[in-house]
């Protein structure tokens, strides 16, 4: 009887103690995990670290070096809601999530459709914009091609940009054509300009844009986009407050029209060309 | 011998009249085959442009990258030389584990394709170190000065971290090759002047310092500056983790642009023009060198 009313106290009081240590515990590993999210770094060091890559009319520089482009223009207004300055990092295209992970910046604006293989290294916010594949081609080799079936042909060769998702849309959609990857979309359209590419496959609208500009070599197959994607911010895993805060602002500026609006500027008119060349 | 008086022969014409037509032929290929629509004009805006808020031309994209190449290059082979040096010494060293070291060193360096250490550099090593020692942070919090002057030696806050890394890498590739000419000019000088000094009870550091390294670093100096045009040249490598350098420049404008041939062209003459003085400098030295000899 003895005996067991030990045990019983002994188990009580660690009962107790623990009831009492494990919030509090829990409580500073939030504390912890607020105090090391990316958005109070980020407001810590007032300086909104932005990874981007040059994507016409995403982000590109203009005559005087400054960037400029769609991305951009987000990216600003998210660093001026935040209170702080955005700082934008030029990175290739190919190695920018691992970049992320390494924290070389705090958050990728960068145009970046939300695919599930890459939501598997990171975060992506709700989508803030849509995107969609389009195709440009060479007038003389793909005369007459009318649909993707007509480029699905083992002889047909077409350009993207290597790990974008035109090269993933290329590999569904025209899985007998031959591919061609580059680092860079300006060596996609010079093949094509070369005439040794069939067609160059590349996020809307930057296809109809060569085909406008280059009207006697170049063409549009097809009159629409053939797939639709969203594009999201991506962040390092396990940070939901910044995940939370970029959801919210996407929202907010989405109900509020400010998306809308700058979306038609870079995309629906070329007043910003000038600013360019 | 160098100022003997050249004749020019029927040979000679023939081959510059060969020259000319590949060259003629080469223009009309790029004229007619590729169609390309030349478009001249707006490179010199992006070499230069004037700035109207401080009233004076600035460096625009182009020279940016070209001024940071410069920067890239001579701080990576002031460190490369150091690794050179130190590895040099190892390799010609008495101990069977520094010459291991350095054995080591250059044959891991020089048997990997430098875009591999680049990577492996930036995505492994340097995320360990940079954060470790603060650098960034350092930078942050300078006084406006101290920014001023490290964004001029090196580059602007945002930047420094990853010149640091390509800085870091580009020094250990080129120092494996720095090695081995220190290697080579050490054992070039003669083994009787070891053994002479050795005679006259020099230690092994007075014997480097008053009798070899006199003698090494006169036939090494050519080959050290001729590894510096190495260096102009690999740097571009590093244009792959995103240093803005003239390569990396070249690329962005490039896909903003979409003006290929101009902004290649301009991008390899600037480099010739880099890579070209040096190499009459080196001459000039050596010229120098071998008259301070006879």
């Amino acid at each position: 009887m003895k005996k067991r009313s030990c045990f019983l106290s002994l188990a009580v009081s660690i009962a107790l103690i623990l009831s009492f240590a494990l919030p509090a515990y829990s409580g500073k590993i939030q504390q912890e995990l607020v105090s090391e999210s990316t958005v109070e770094q980020v407001l810590k060091r007032g300086v909104l670290r932005v990874g981007m890559s040059t994507f016409v009319p995403w982000a590109m520089k203009d005559k005087n070096g400054e960037l400029i482009g769609f991305e951009i223009d987000v990216a600003k207004k998210v660093a001026e809601d935040m209170g702080v300055k955005a700082e934008f990092i030029p990175t290739k295209w190919a190695g920018i999530i691992p970049a992320l992970l390494t924290g070389k910046f705090d958050v990728i604006i960068g145009g970046m459709g939300i695919i599930p293989k890459r939501n598997l290294k990171v975060n992506f916010t709700i989508p803030y914009d849509y995107s969609g594949m389009s195709m440009v081609a060479h007038r003389e080799l793909a005369k007459g091609f009318a649909s993707l079936e007509d480029f699905n042909k083992p002889d047909v060769t077409i350009a993207v940009r290597i790990g974008s998702t035109a090269a993933s849309a290329a590999k569904e959609f025209m899985p007998n054509a031959k591919i061609r990857m580059f680092d860079d979309e300006a060596q996609a359209y010079q093949e094509l300009m070369n005439g040794k590419a069939h067609a160059v496959i590349g996020s809307a609208p930057t296809p109809a844009f060569h085909a406008l500009k280059n009207p006697e070599k170049l063409f549009l197959p097809l009159s629409k986009t053939f797939t639709r994607e969203p594009i999201g911010f991506a962040v390092r895993k396990g940070d939901s407050d910044t995940l939370n805060f970029f959801n919210s602002w996407i929202r907010f500026n989405q109900d509020n029209g400010w998306l809308k609006k700058q979306k038609h500027y870079w995309f629906e008119t070329n007043e910003w060309e000038a600013m360019v060349q | 011998m160098r100022y003997q008086k050249r004749k020019i022969t029927g040979l000679d014409i023939l081959l510059g009249l060969l020259l000319l037509c590949a060259f003629l032929y080469l223009a009309y290929r790029v004229r007619v085959g590729l169609q390309y629509k030349w478009n001249w004009e707006v490179i010199p805006r992006y070499l230069f442009r004037y700035d109207p808020e401080k009233e004076r031309w600035v460096a625009n994209l182009i020279m940016q990258g070209f001024f940071n190449t410069i920067r890239l290059s001579i701080w990576s082979t002031v460190l490369a030389m150091l690794f050179g040096t130190v590895m040099g010494f190892c390799r010609t060293g008495k101990s069977l584990f520094k010459r291991l070291l350095g054995g080591t060193y250059v044959e891991m360096i020089r048997n990997l394709p430098p875009l591999v250490l680049v990577f492996i550099f930036y995505f492994f090593v340097s995320d360990q170190i940079m954060p470790m020692l603060g650098v960034e942070n350092f930078v942050r919090n300078a006084s406006q000065t101290t920014r001023d002057v490290l964004t001029f030696l090196f580059a602007p806050p945002r930047f420094f971290s990853a010149f640091l890394s390509a800085m870091i890498s580009l020094a250990i590739f080129e120092g494996a090759y720095i090695t081995e000419i220190v290697r080579a000019g050490i054992q070039s000088v003669e083994k009787g002047q070891w053994e002479a000094s050795s005679a006259l009870g020099f230690s092994w550091w007075q014997q480097m310092r008053h009798i070899i390294l006199p003698q090494a670093i006169q036939r090494i100096l050519p080959a050290l500056a001729g590894q510096f045009i190495s260096v102009i040249k690999d740097s571009s490598i590093v244009s792959v983790i995103s240093v803005q350098e003239l390569t990396f420049q070249g690329m962005e404008l490039m896909s903003a642009t979409y003006l290929t041939f101009e902004i290649w062209i301009t991008v390899s003459v600037l480099y010739l023009i880099l890579t070209l003085t040096c190499s009459l400098a080196v001459e000039q030295l050596e010229i120098y060198m071998q008259r301070n000899q006879s």
